[in-house]
């Protein structure tokens, strides 16, 4: 028993040196291997264990390094610390590689965005005009968020124009006359290490990336996972998963890996959120080329 | 016989002390990822907070108007003379972020959210939150300092009360609705006291030698609110939709 002990105490840190040199050949371990396959699920192509390990991590390794100078906290279910969300990542492709599944308006809509940004429009949305950003867009904003806990209550404290989301562990639904807002009411659980959390009674104002709307009848349900990275920093997984019979012909999921960012700890200000004033700064009701100021 | 009979005594005592303050505690930072709670026997502010009476026009402890550098109180003056022509002169309804303390008393409730390392403030007005690291010093206040509409906050605990300072706020904030200026060489003090489980007795001490000529303090009163839920709060000024 001893022995046992002792070969594991001395073999394991040597395993991950040696993983982490190797990452992108090494076998992938048996629950990797399971994550894999629940990432490959409904993928026509599916990913090879190369393609998955690469994808992983935000950032390459020398920046992942910098990024985490101390871990976060062991407890998988704490969440505590500086999360931030890469940048480039404000859209609804899906993991499969595959564009959301539109419904033809949406898909027209959508299109027409594009194009007018493409000849020089400016898109005026919620977000731009200091209004809450909705979700999932977000959650695809490149700011940090800090996450707190409060008794039947998580909350997450977001930089960007001080968005602020409280999901209710306390209630399984939302109260009655709950009223439409921008970012909704969310309601959560712990489905083993995982924060689930489904939100309803949005209004219908915030795009859902850049270009594509969303209706009242909007659900989106986020699942919510720290998880290691072969090399072994620590993402915060997020599988969303966006309803909206009305924009999209059946749900679909996108995924976001937040890092881990210690490194704005050394932030100065409000312990690494850095004050986000939208209203002196970042106001943007531009109008568009033909003199018409685009919403959505 | 002295020697070893005291630290018996002082055992017993602080074991007696550490029973007491975890059964009062027992259950309170269950919520808490293991890691993140805070010693046994801290008081317990989380919660759903409001002002019974949200104040307006900021007085001193034994309700006299604060004690104005000539300077300053001409800019009051100026300030209720503005506010009286056009309500839209108050910065707080142009949106900007309010400034501490007067976040404090926005006429909406708040949150208090602690782990062993910070406090979180959430206030519905405006969706707008403090995150005061009870770890960290303040900042040096140096012209490589930005101003900030909520400065720079530091915390730590007095005894059984929540202090904290705040420093490096911006000069376009009032203290009160009532037009109370300030300079950026503001300092504030915050105390928050529980009394009884579901009351907090506040203390704001305002030290700004630009604006003031001696510091001074004033007190408010936070009661719980259970079973409200903060709703979504918007200010955005002249928005287009």
């Amino acid at each position: 028993m001893r022995r046992l002990l002792f070969s594991l105490v001395v073999a394991l840190p040597l395993l991950t040196a040696v993983s982490a040199q190797e990452a992108a050949v090494r076998k992938l371990t048996p629950a990797e291997q399971a994550q894999l396959d629940i990432d490959n699920k409904g993928r026509s192509t599916p990913l090879t264990a190369e393609q998955w390990i690469a994808r992983q991590s935000g950032g390459n390794q020398a920046q992942r390094k910098s990024w985490e100078p101390t871990p976060p906290p062991l407890e998988p279910r704490d969440f505590t610390g500086l999360w931030q969300v890469p940048g480039g990542s404000i859209n609804l492709i899906q993991e499969t590689g595959e564009a959301a599944p539109f419904t033809p308006e949406e898909a027209k809509r959508t299109q027409q965005l594009i194009d007018a940004e493409n000849n020089g429009a400016v898109l005026t949305d919620a977000a731009s005009q200091c209004f809450p950003h909705g979700v999932p867009r977000l959650s695809f904003a490149p700011y940090p968020v800090r996450f707190a806990y409060l008794p039947g209550k998580v909350l997450m404290l977001h930089e960007v124009a001080h968005n602020l989301r409280i999901i209710h562990l306390d209630r399984k639904e939302p109260p009655k006359d709950t009223p439409q807002s921008f970012l909704g009411y969310s309601v959560g659980h712990w489905d083993g290490n995982v924060l689930v959390v489904e939100t309803s009674h949005f209004n219908d104002k915030t795009p859902l990336d850049f270009h594509s709307s969303h209706g009242t009848k909007l659900k989106v349900t986020e699942r919510f996972e720290k998880r290691k990275t072969p090399q072994g920093y620590t993402d915060l997984v997020v599988r969303i998963t966006i309803e909206d019979p009305d924009h999209f012909t059946r749900p679909f999921t996108v995924i976001r890996r937040w890092p881990f960012r210690s490194d704005m700890a050394a932030t100065q200000g409000a312990d690494g959120i850095t004050e986000y004033s939208c209203e002196e700064n970042n106001r943007n009701v531009e109008m568009s080329s033909d003199g018409k100021v685009i919403i959505k | 016989m002295k020697s070893v009979f005291r630290p018996v005594l002082l055992a017993v005592a602080v074991a007696i002390f550490s029973a007491s303050a975890g059964a009062a505690d027992a259950g309170v930072w269950d919520h808490l990822p293991v890691a993140q709670r805070p010693q046994p026997g801290t008081p317990n502010l989380n919660g759903k907070w409001a002002m019974p009476a949200p104040i307006r026009v900021l007085k001193t402890s034994d309700g006299k108007e604060p004690p104005l550098l000539p300077a300053a109180k001409a800019k009051y003056r100026a300030n209720q003379a503005a506010l009286r022509a056009n309500p839209k002169s108050d910065p707080v309804a142009n949106c900007w972020i309010q400034g501490v303390p007067r976040i404090t008393y926005a006429p909406y409730p708040m949150l208090i959210a602690q782990d062993k390392d910070r406090v979180n403030l959430v206030y519905e007005t405006n969706h707008t939150f403090r995150i005061v690291s009870l770890r960290k010093p303040l900042p040096i206040v140096d012209d490589s300092l930005d101003a900030l509409w909520l400065g720079y906050s530091a915390g730590h605990w007095d005894g059984s009360t929540l202090v904290i300072e705040t420093i490096g706020q911006n000069d376009r904030t009032w203290l009160d609705y009532a037009g109370l200026p300030h300079s950026e060489k503001l300092k504030v003090q915050e105390r928050y006291t529980l009394d009884g489980p579901d009351r907090i007795k506040g203390e704001i001490t305002i030290n700004d030698p630009e604006t003031f000529s001696k510091p001074w303090s004033t007190q408010f009163t936070l009661v719980r609110q259970p079973g409200y839920d903060l709703q979504e709060s918007v200010c955005v000024r002249d928005h287009k939709m």
